[in-house]
């Protein structure tokens, strides 16, 4: 069983317009998958989905090899499937609070916080930021701040919505740089786009929404990525 | 623009001007405008003199206050006292008796301080002293909260915290207070009247000279404050304690019981 | 004009004075109203949250119940109580008319409508996206309502602080279901009601002071507040 988490029969309608409709969708481990499609095409609904956020019209879920309906399996997923906004929201608090609050929810003691955090704030090259307050940052540090923020909790699926949009390109840079290195650390990673070539380098897999189906991209040119990692590869259909 | 401003200031302008009329300004007592008292005489006092007459009706204490800053041109209330204070100083003239009630004592049914029938009010004061059955006082400096420390004053008693509640209401609040709180309180009989209906309590204790409440009528002196309207006080003055207003205070009753005893005619029989 | 000087003048006297009886009906003034706002906040928090982040039925109604009873005058809230409390009413019993708990009910009930009209405006107005991060990050639904609310906090404060300023400064219902009992329930306005209807003008402006002071102190502190931050404080 190489997939994560596989979902069937998505579908969701608003006001009696069918925005999704997904028979199957399956995440590998450690894949990274691009996820494209217009404005308007259902990725952030899907997103919102899949990481337990959205309530669907219908959703199987086989998760930890069960299989689950969403309304069963949303709090497991709510809380293993970590979803970035396009603009990550920081918590009106400082840049430190913002990365620990996910660990104080876990309950953890305030010392093994201090010491996961600082090590999390050096990894991401953040800790000079680390007692700014989170709204005083420019676009691309909040993105960084917020895939630190997702990365202490060592959850292992992370959806990213648009991370790179209107960004300059230097926050593009370094925001690739360290989704390439969460992927690398074992992260699996789905990131919707509606452009593929800053992050190109990363996909093992590449998916497109259009009125509300999905079809899988095969193409060659795209599939260049070279990671020492990566165990499994299957960029065709799964299962 | 222009138009929309004189609409908005226009609603000021005629409340200026309806501030600016000369009704004559009567400050007096809750207890004489709520038992309908001076819907009676009032409108009979304008139809015969033309006198428009504007009652605020607020404690004795106010009215007098009222009175003092000029804010009134006369003032009729119960509280003999201060009424001679007040002219005294000056600040009034002209000061006549009109009229009298008395105060009564009531209470809950159960008359836990036995009180029932006496006619001795300071000790019908001492055995809810001695009872510690709760008991409502105004407080709020009106002619009957004075009379009732008067009265406490005069059994030479000190009413204690714990039992003894200054309520600073109205008359006719503080006997629905007791109502509720099944306490003793001293009312005038006017507001009694109105309310008993309304109230599970009982007439207790009534009678002797110590519970007369005498009203007296002042014209605001003029010479203090010269733009009030001495000469229509003057006016209510003479009609209220001349044979005819007399009579017809006299003859004012509410559910068949006469409320008020005119006094501004000594030697008269009009009560009779 | 000199009266109103002297009048001032005498008022500050008395509350400088430290005279007892005036600073007993503050002291009760302040345990009534902040028991009150203390008690009702909470509940009028969650309801308010509620409103703005969940679709259930009749939610719009309820939505427009409590702005229509946020402009109910204390006076009604007042009548309705007594009735409710009077010893021939449903609730007489309990003996509870004519006093501070009374009190304390009527301000709850007077300030509720309002605290959940503001909060649930505060809550409105937040960032969906607090609520998905919290949760996404692995907080329970009631962490990531305080969390929320941490969000959300100046809007917050402001509710409960006019939630305050409404109720300390009420009359009617207090009047009508405290009873004005010296020692025992009389507060700031129905003192200042009485001190007035008496010609005790000086007492009715030290009284009126206090609540100017309050307001200020009020208004300067949540204005100190919004200065701050602080997540896991």
């Amino acid at each position: 069983m190489s997939n994560l988490i596989s979902y069937k029969d998505i579908s969701i309608s608003l006001s009696g317009r069918l925005i999704l409709s997904i028979d199957q969708l399956a995440i590998p481990f450690r894949q990274c998958t691009l996820l494209t499609g217009r404005n308007g095409s259902g990725k952030t609904t899907l997103l919102k989905i899949m990481s337990g956020l959205l309530k669907p019209d219908s959703a199987h879920i086989a998760y930890q090899g069960l299989n689950l309906s969403w309304r069963q399996a949303k709090p497991y997923i709510q809380k293993d499937i970590i979803y970035l906004h396009q603009q990550p929201y920081l918590f009106d608090s400082t840049v430190f609070n913002n990365i620990a609050y996910g660990l104080y929810r876990n309950g953890e003691n305030k010392t093994s916080v201090h010491k996961k955090v600082n090590q999390a704030l050096e990894w991401a090259n953040l800790s000079h930021l680390a007692h700014q307050p989170a709204n005083s940052l420019s676009g691309g540090e909040k993105q960084r701040v917020a895939l630190t923020r997702a990365r202490i909790l060592s959850q292992s699926l992370l959806l990213l919505d648009e991370p790179t949009a209107s960004m300059d390109s230097e926050s593009k840079q370094q925001t690739s740089l360290l989704l390439q290195r969460l992927n690398a650390e074992g992260l699996t990673i789905i990131i919707s786009s509606h452009e593929s070539h800053t992050v190109s380098h990363l996909i093992d897999r590449h998916l497109h929404l259009e009125n509300g189906r999905m079809t899988e991209i095969n193409n060659a040119s795209q599939n260049n990525k070279v990671t020492p990692f990566k165990t499994t590869k299957n960029t065709l259909t799964n299962e | 623009m222009k138009k929309a401003f004189l609409l908005f200031i226009f609603p000021f302008l005629y409340s200026f001007s309806v501030q600016a009329n000369d009704a004559l300004r009567l400050a007096t007592t809750t207890s004489t405008e709520n038992t309908g008292l001076l819907a009676t005489l009032i409108p009979a006092f304008s139809l015969e003199t033309g006198i428009k007459v504007d009652i605020i009706a607020v404690g004795t204490g106010k009215a007098l206050e009222l009175a003092r800053r000029g804010d009134a041109d006369i003032v009729m209330v119960h509280a003999r006292q201060a009424e001679d204070i007040f002219v005294a100083r000056g600040f009034g003239v002209n000061r006549r008796d009109l009229m009298e009630n008395d105060f009564i004592l009531v209470g809950p049914s159960s008359d836990p301080a036995l009180i029932r029938g006496q006619n001795n009010s300071l000790a019908a004061l001492k055995k809810i002293e001695e009872s510690q059955a709760i008991f409502i006082s105004r407080g709020d400096n009106s002619g009957t909260h004075k009379k009732e420390l008067s009265l406490w004053k005069h059994a030479d008693l000190k009413p204690a915290a714990h039992w003894y509640k200054e309520v600073g209401q109205s008359m006719g609040k503080a006997l629905l207070m007791a109502n509720e709180l099944s306490a003793y309180t001293l009312t005038d009989r006017g507001t009694w009247l109105a309310y008993q209906d309304k109230l599970s309590l009982q007439l207790l204790s009534e009678g002797g000279v110590s519970l007369k409440n005498p009203y007296g009528i002042i014209a605001v002196n003029p010479a203090i404050h010269p733009n009030i309207q001495y000469r229509k006080a003057m006016s209510l003055i003479a009609w209220l304690t001349a044979p005819v207003g007399q009579q017809l205070i006299g003859s004012f009753k509410r559910d068949g019981h006469q409320l008020f005893y005119p006094t501004a005619i000594k030697d008269t029989v009009l009560n009779e | 004009m000199n009266d109103l000087n002297q009048a001032t003048i005498n008022a500050f006297q008395l509350l400088l004075s430290g005279n007892s009886g005036i600073w007993e009906i503050i002291s009760l003034s302040f345990s009534v109203s902040l028991s009150a706002i203390l008690i009702a906040s909470p509940f009028a928090l969650i309801i308010a949250f509620f409103l703005a982040f969940f679709q259930f039925p009749g939610r719009r109604i309820l939505i427009s119940v409590f702005n229509t009873f946020m402009s109910v005058p204390a006076v009604i809230i007042g009548l309705a109580l007594y009735l409710l409390l009077s010893r021939s009413g449903p609730f007489g019993d309990l003996q509870l008319l004519f006093t501070s708990k009374a009190m304390i009910i009527g301000q709850i009930l007077l300030s509720f409508p309002l605290l959940v009209a503001m909060a649930h405006a505060s809550f409105q107005a937040a960032d969906r996206r607090a609520w998905e991060t919290a949760i996404t990050l692995g907080a329970k639904p009631y962490r990531a309502f305080f969390t929320l609310a941490h969000e959300v906090r100046f809007g917050l404060i402001a509710a409960v602080v006019a939630g305050f300023g409404r109720v300390i400064a009420e009359i009617g219902c207090s009047m009508m279901v405290g009873g004005n009992i010296l020692h025992a329930t009389r507060n700031i306005p129905t003192a200042i009601a009485l001190e007035t209807s008496k010609g005790e003008f000086s007492h009715g402006i030290a009284l009126g002071i206090v609540l100017l002071v309050l307001a200020l102190g009020l208004n300067a502190g949540v204005s100190m507040v919004q200065g701050k931050g602080g997540l896991h404080s």
